[in-house]
């Protein structure tokens, strides 16, 4: 786990009871898009291919046994047991249900930004935790690909000016602050 | 079908362990595990969320996680473990459940 300090004149605000409100720029609004688009993506290409049986596929049991090659989808879509073969079973039956709840995340996400207008994002709660969700998604995805797991905040900022991962790091840290802004307005509400 | 006679005597230990396959003591866990990425007051709000714990509660077990690598944070029979799995995979929290009596 990390810790981060949110600046407080910036991300998102409580405005009343149930609204949490954050104004962001035409540059970072697309580059919000961008990012969640990607996860829509990527959860779409584990697509259940070759479910032959309609009722299977109307329950949700998926032909995905086996957990997903690709290190950043493993990531989103985990195995619930250390033991294979329960892995193997809880994921045939689950998985599919887990991924349509991110897609759903990222698409509340992805439609909150396109009809953003001036930039200002208005979520309630469930909004929020919408919002919550497909960023953490983000972040985990970047967080493969930046290697967090092996290299250290200290590594990651002191990244050469010219290398690609440096602008990654900065991206990965922005969102960490602007999901650290929703909690805080979030537990404000003393819930 | 079977006809039970109901003179049959059961075994006192087949009937504790009948017992406790039904209502038993709840020997299944969820663990969540230390990553690098989650935000420490990400999961605090996650178990507020999805278990109803109090902030105190929360921030408990989300410092176990943090400082020792893991935390049980529910415990139940198997098939509300798998909910709580799927729920906390749903917000990305690294989790997963296994039998009480197991090793952490």
């Amino acid at each position: 786990m990390t810790n981060n300090d949110s600046d407080e004149q910036h991300g998102f605000h409580r405005h009343g009871d149930n609204a949490f409100v954050a104004e962001f720029s035409e540059s970072e609004r697309e580059v919000l898009i961008n990012l969640v688009e990607q996860i829509i993506e990527l959860l779409a290409e584990r697509t259940d291919n070759h479910v032959d049986d309609p009722l299977a596929a109307m329950v949700g049991i998926t032909t995905h046994d086996t957990p997903p090659d690709d290190e950043v989808l493993l990531r989103l879509l985990p195995n619930a047991y250390a033991d294979q073969v329960d892995a193997a079973e809880f994921r045939r039956y689950t998985e599919s249900t887990l991924r349509a709840k991110k897609y759903a995340h990222s698409m509340s996400m992805r439609m909150g930004l396109k009809s953003a207008i001036d930039g200002i994002i208005e979520v309630d709660h469930d909004g929020a935790n919408d919002w919550l969700g497909a960023m953490n998604d983000i972040r985990l995805a970047l967080g493969v690909r930046l290697n967090v797991e092996q290299n250290s905040h200290d590594e990651l900022e002191l990244l050469a000016p010219d290398d690609p991962m440096r602008g990654v790091y900065a991206v990965y840290s922005w969102l960490g602050w602007l999901q650290e802004s929703l909690i805080v307005a979030l537990m404000d509400e003393g819930i | 079908m079977v006809k039970i006679d109901e003179s049959t005597k059961v075994d006192s230990a087949v009937e504790a362990a009948i017992k406790e396959i039904f209502n038993g003591d709840k020997p299944w866990v969820t663990i969540v595990w230390d990553d690098p990425v989650n935000l420490m007051t990400y999961v605090t709000y996650v178990l507020m969320e999805l278990f109803g714990y109090t902030r105190e509660k929360a921030h408990e077990l989300m410092m176990k996680v943090h400082t020792e690598g893991k935390a049980v944070v529910s415990t139940g029979s198997r098939e509300e473990m798998e909910h709580d799995v799927a729920r906390l995979h749903e917000y990305g929290l690294w989790a997963t459940l296994q039998r009480g009596d197991q090793a952490l």
